[in-house]
């Protein structure tokens, strides 16, 4: 079976009477034939088809480490603004602990409007607003680094196979560069003039996601200034 | 949602206070600096003058209807001037389609105001038949993105469509109008020029950007003619300014004032020649 | 009925019978949709923004499998020869409900379970085929925003004018002619989600006049394919 790739729009066709072949990600199979249901990447494997998407907001997925940022709560929990169409909460016995009680502890003392925080997607499903988790060592508050906002569609160019991309740019400007999956990124630790070179490369990526030899562009860009 | 437009992550605030303090704004600019500017006019054909302005990322469209009209009754020898601004459901995702709320209407009136209150167009030369037949000059201008700073950003769209909107010529024969060929530009007086400063913390900054406008604690518009003088203020935002702050945002007005009618009358002029 | 069509016969703007007006699309013209699109068709400018899917407020009205779709066509006063009052008009509520109808045959709504899909067409300047060019941008602009999508939709209007069967009419003639039928298309579906006549048309006059729409509106989605290979794969064109 031939595997190959090629650039699609919505509607078009990827395959046809070809009964074995699964369907996998953002096509849709009419009739006999397949369709690309995205602007975005097909490719056609031993697995199935799929569309890497090019655009399209952040769709919750559990397990995902995401950036929030705190815009309401209440006496029980967060509200918390993920980049996506479906607001995230965070329930304040997941920071208080089991023994957590309303009269006693205030959500303001932990986390208040407008804070940044990594949090994990716990829990999300089509009957209600996915569920947050801040407990675990790499997760909670950061207070310190720049925001970077990109298209969530480009987030796995970005952290590439097995995390080279992300690791390349870390080592080469000396940053640390905190990812979510939802397109919000927080790179930090470094001079401001290496954070430049950090963002400016995270912007290259998002420009040329969907072109070949981005891996030695980026590396060109950032070669010629190490921090 | 109303409520998420007006948090600023806590970590974009601190460096934006930490910048001011050096005189630097969040994309670089100095505390009086203004975005780039772009101007197009004569991009509707069916409007009588039109222009679509992009001061940054906010980008508005204005277009000039005229039509004849009786005028009012108290003022039987002028013309008459009618401007509207919308913030389109385009503008961004807390723009809600719908008749204009009170920031639209206060974006409205305040561009009105600048342009009336400067004498902009001579009313007194819009007459066809006193007392029966004026020109109605008609300005609607919307908001197709916002990235703040609308009150500039509307004015400008407004006064350079005005400065390029060509209108049918009449002749009055027996008591009636006649329609001719030609077109005659509006007669224009001056060129008024909105400056909207904002207030964070201690600092004034020119122009500010969507994030700046959800920090900050107040704001000031300031509308010179080219005379030098004010000619239309209006201060919003519930926070407060010195007298001091006030007459320094005069002062900035005028001097950014006179910078961006230059560039508006180079545009305009441009295009009625071209 | 006259089925000669001589390629001399000239229509008032000197196009061919089959001729569609000069289209010129643009992808990703507004920064704060999440996606959008900017269309001039003949001389209708129009801008289309698309935002969600977003939560559904207020939250009583989502429903719990799919999401909802929105449409706003809406006319700036300066669009057209008399100037139009800001406040809706029945004739944009009427063409904002076929829009609707139009485009939700094409969308996977129920990917996006209590949200909703709102959908801004702003008319800068009209000139007859507003609403296909409207549609037409509006389908681009879903597709910019990532929205899962069966097919596109290309719309496309032919009429009757001097007694001819004509593709694409514009202000002028539509005034004049005797019938204008707007028609939309899903190209790979080969389906119709819009169709609408004003006007007398014989059986055949409209089995002629639809086919000569269709064709109209797959010339469309070529344009539309074209403008949105030119914002994604700019770097390496395959159309």
């Amino acid at each position: 079976m031939r595997e190959f790739r090629k650039y699609v729009l919505p509607g078009d066709v990827i395959v046809e009477d070809n009964p074995h072949i699964k369907p996998l990600a953002n096509v849709i199979k009419i009739d006999n034939r397949i369709h690309a249901t995205r602007v975005g990447i097909a490719e056609v494997t031993q697995n199935g088809v799929k569309v890497i998407p090019l655009s399209g907001i952040y769709i919750p997925r559990v397990g995902d480490l995401v950036i929030g940022k705190i815009i309401d709560y209440s006496s029980l929990a967060w509200v918390v603004d993920i980049n996506s169409c479906f607001l995230g909460h965070l329930l304040a016995q997941d920071v208080f602990g089991k023994e957590f009680t309303p009269s006693r502890d205030d959500l303001t003392s932990k986390f208040n409007l407008g804070d940044v925080i990594a949090c994990r997607i716990v829990n999300f499903d089509r009957t209600r607003d996915p569920l947050l988790t801040v407990a675990d060592k790499d997760l909670g508050k950061i207070n310190n680094g720049e925001i970077v906002k990109i298209s969530p569609s480009k987030v796995p160019r970005l952290i590439g196979k097995r995390g080279s991309m992300i690791q390349m740019i870390e080592q080469l400007t000396k940053c640390k560069i905190i990812v979510g999956q939802n397109g919000v990124l927080v790179v930090s630790d470094s001079s401001k003039e290496a954070i430049n070179m950090a963002v400016r490369a995270i912007m290259l990526i998002e420009e040329e996601a969907h072109t070949s030899n981005l891996t030695q562009r980026v590396k060109d860009m950032l070669g010629g200034s190490i921090a | 949602m109303k409520r998420t437009s007006t948090i600023v992550e806590h970590l974009k605030r601190i460096q934006m206070i930490e910048l001011l303090a050096k005189g630097k704004r969040l994309d670089g600019r100095g505390l009086i600096d203004y975005r780039e500017l772009k101007i197009e006019v004569g991009l509707i054909k069916k409007a009588n003058g039109s222009a679509m302005v992009k001061l940054g990322n906010t980008q508005v469209i204005a277009g000039i209807k005229v039509e004849v009209d009786e005028p009012f009754s108290d003022m039987p020898d002028k013309g008459l001037f009618i401007c509207n601004a919308e913030v389109l459901p385009t503008a961004s995702a807390y723009a809600e389609p719908g008749p204009p709320d009170e920031d639209a209407i206060e974006l409205a009136r305040v561009v009105d105001r600048g342009i009336r209150e400067s004498e902009m167009i001579a009313l007194d030369k819009l007459v066809l038949i006193s007392g029966k037949k004026v020109y109605a000059v008609f300005a609607d201008v919307s908001v197709l993105n916002t990235d703040g700073n609308l009150f500039d950003a509307t004015s400008y769209a407004v006064v350079s469509a005005l400065l390029t909107t060509r209108i049918p010529k009449y002749e009055v024969k027996d008591d009636r109008l006649v329609k001719t060929e030609d077109t005659i530009p509006l007669p224009i007086n001056t060129i008024p020029v909105s400056v909207t400063m904002a207030r964070i913390g201690d600092n004034i900054i020119v122009d500010p950007t969507s994030e700046e406008e959800m920090c900050m604690d107040a704001r000031v518009t300031i509308s010179t003619d080219d005379q030098g003088r004010i000619c239309a203020m209006q201060k919003g935002n519930p926070g407060t300014f010195t007298l001091e702050q006030l007459n320094n945002a005069v002062s900035i007005a005028i001097d950014k004032g006179n910078e961006i009618r230059a560039l508006i009358k180079s545009i305009c002029a441009q295009a009625q020649v071209g | 009925m006259n089925m000669l069509m001589s390629d001399d016969w000239r229509r008032v703007d000197g196009r061919r019978w089959d001729e569609l007006r000069t289209v010129k699309i643009e992808v990703g013209v507004l920064k704060n949709a999440d996606g959008s699109a900017y269309i001039e068709f003949g001389k209708n400018k129009i801008v289309v923004a698309v935002y969600g899917p977003k939560e559904a407020h207020p939250k009583h009205l989502a429903l719990p499998d799919r999401s909802i779709l929105r449409c706003r066509y809406h006319m700036q006063p300066f669009s057209v020869d008399e100037r139009k009052n800001p406040a809706p008009s029945r004739r944009e509520i009427e063409i904002s409900k076929v829009t609707r109808e139009a485009l939700e045959p094409a969308l996977i709504l129920e990917d996006y379970p209590r949200t909703v899909i709102d959908v801004f067409i702003e008319v800068l300047q009209s000139d007859g085929g507003s609403r296909c060019a409207g549609i037409t941008a509006a389908s681009v602009a879903l597709a910019d925003a990532g929205i899962n999508m069966r097919d596109m939709v290309a719309a496309c209007a032919a009429g009757k004018v001097a007694g001819r069967i004509v593709l694409d009419i514009n202000d002028e003639e539509d005034k004049m002619g005797e019938a204008d039928m707007p028609v939309a298309f899903l190209p790979n579906l080969k389906q119709i989600s819009l169709l609408q006549l004003d006007g007398k048309l014989t059986k055949d006059e409209f089995k002629e006049c639809l086919n000569l729409a269709i064709q109209g509106c797959m010339q469309v989605y070529k344009l539309q394919r074209e403008a949105l290979m030119r914002k994604y794969f700019s770097t390496e064109v395959e159309v």
